[in-house]
């Protein structure tokens, strides 16, 4: 009696359905030893662990991608260095606002944010307001800069919503790091409404340019 | 401390920044080597394939639009990137000798074949079968690939597809037979 080839036993494996296999399997123990055999292998091999990546691997990788990024920086470097130094600095102005307990009066109007302080100096909130105009102009100049190199290149920039979503990331987390250690600051709790806000609005203008396949300027 | 969500990640690294590529990296960095592993079947290649396909990810993540997730994505530029340089490899060998000749790979000598040892055996045989054979084998029956995929990334017919992975269940039998064979008679010698 013939047994089966390894064509029809890997068909059969594959749950596929070969004439005349079905009986000679009934009567042939040997096709059906083999068969099982053939099936405990491929759970073996689906069972095989993963492995752990060679340690030094990240820095090969590391220093391919910054050669690349290197050759990308000298097309869009400035504007990015600039928004993200505007991100930093507004970042970490969060998070003095919660040191220095500076509150928020809510009316916000573009830059202009105003701000008064409750039991402070007047130098206090002098140099507060300094800063708040001195980040503002930075972050709105960074802004410009970048809008204007997109302009200047007559191609579509995505990245410049993108670059904007990763800068309201960065006040979001450091709003909620200032918040942990003062929850019921009204400074940090509207400026995390408003870093959520904002960050949700341009998500949904990118999804929406995405969906439309629109090779709009972000705005 | 603030949850980072891998969308966070990879937004950061869509923008450049390499802390947040390193983190991407760690989470998926297992899964990544070992398909490339897998079908390299060689610890040098393997590590060359993985930086291959993680630089080629970083390059392109622009490209990532969050349909799967990052680490389906990675994972398939990884695919692509083993299979592109065996493709490669075989050409300049000859194809024919890729998909049914001998492995260059190792020999089998003395393996383990029993208890916890049934795995080192499996993977040991795996890598002793030829490139093509292991490339079908792994994507078919552990990657989950059908054969019209199979087919289109290895540049081989559906026909093609079935008989490779036909002859590499059997070859790979094989080896996992003789290799108990040759552990059995070596432990009755002594």
């Amino acid at each position: 009696m013939a047994h089966l080839n390894e064509e029809t036993l890997s068909e059969l494996l594959d749950g596929a359905s070969v004439a005349g296999a079905e009986e000679h399997l009934a009567s042939c123990s040997a096709c059906r030893g083999e068969l099982e055999a053939l099936r405990r292998l491929r759970s073996q091999l689906r069972e095989l662990p993963e492995l752990e990546a060679p340690a030094e691997l990240w820095s090969r990788i590391e220093a391919r991608v910054a050669v690349a990024g290197r050759v990308r920086r000298l097309r869009v470097g400035r504007p990015r260095v600039i928004a993200m130094q505007a991100a930093a600095m507004a970042a970490v102005f969060v998070i003095g606002l919660g040191l220095g307990r500076v509150f928020w009066r809510g009316d916000q109007q573009g830059a202009g944010a105003q701000l008064v302080s409750e039991g402070s100096s007047a130098t206090s909130l002098a140099d507060a307001m300094a800063e708040v105009r001195r980040l503002g102009a930075q972050y709105d100049a960074a802004l410009r800069n970048l809008e204007q190199l997109a302009v200047e290149e007559g191609a579509p920039t995505p990245s410049l919503a993108e670059q904007r979503l990763v800068s309201l990331d960065a006040l979001v987390e450091a709003s909620r790091t200032a918040l942990s250690a003062e929850p019921a600051d009204p400074v940090l709790n509207s400026y995390l409404f408003a870093a959520l806000e904002e960050r949700d609005a341009v998500l949904r203008q990118i999804r929406a340019q995405q969906e439309a396949g629109s090779e709009v300027l972000w705005r | 401390m603030v949850d980072v969500t891998e969308t966070l990640l990879v937004r950061r690294a869509r923008a450049g920044q390499l802390e947040a590529m390193q983190q991407l990296y760690e989470r998926h960095a297992s899964r990544v080597y070992t398909v490339v592993r897998r079908l390299a079947g060689d610890d040098e290649l393997a590590a060359d394939l993985a930086q291959d396909a993680w630089t080629s990810a970083f390059q392109k993540i622009r490209e990532f639009r969050g349909e799967a997730a990052f680490g389906t994505w990675v994972h398939r530029i990884a695919v692509n990137t083993a299979l592109t340089r065996l493709r490669q490899a075989a050409r300049r060998r000859n194809l024919e000798l890729s998909f049914d000749g001998r492995s260059t790979v190792g020999n089998p000598d003395r393996w383990p074949a029993t208890g916890a040892a049934e795995r080192l055996t499996v993977q040991r045989a795996l890598e002793l079968l030829p490139d093509g054979y292991r490339s079908v084998l792994w994507l078919h029956d552990v990657e989950g690939y059908t054969h019209e995929e199979i087919g289109a990334q290895l540049g081989i017919a559906v026909g093609t597809s079935k008989s490779q992975l036909a002859k590499a269940r059997a070859r790979l039998r094989a080896l996992v037979s003789e290799s108990r064979v040759e552990v059995v008679d070596h432990g009755a010698s002594q």
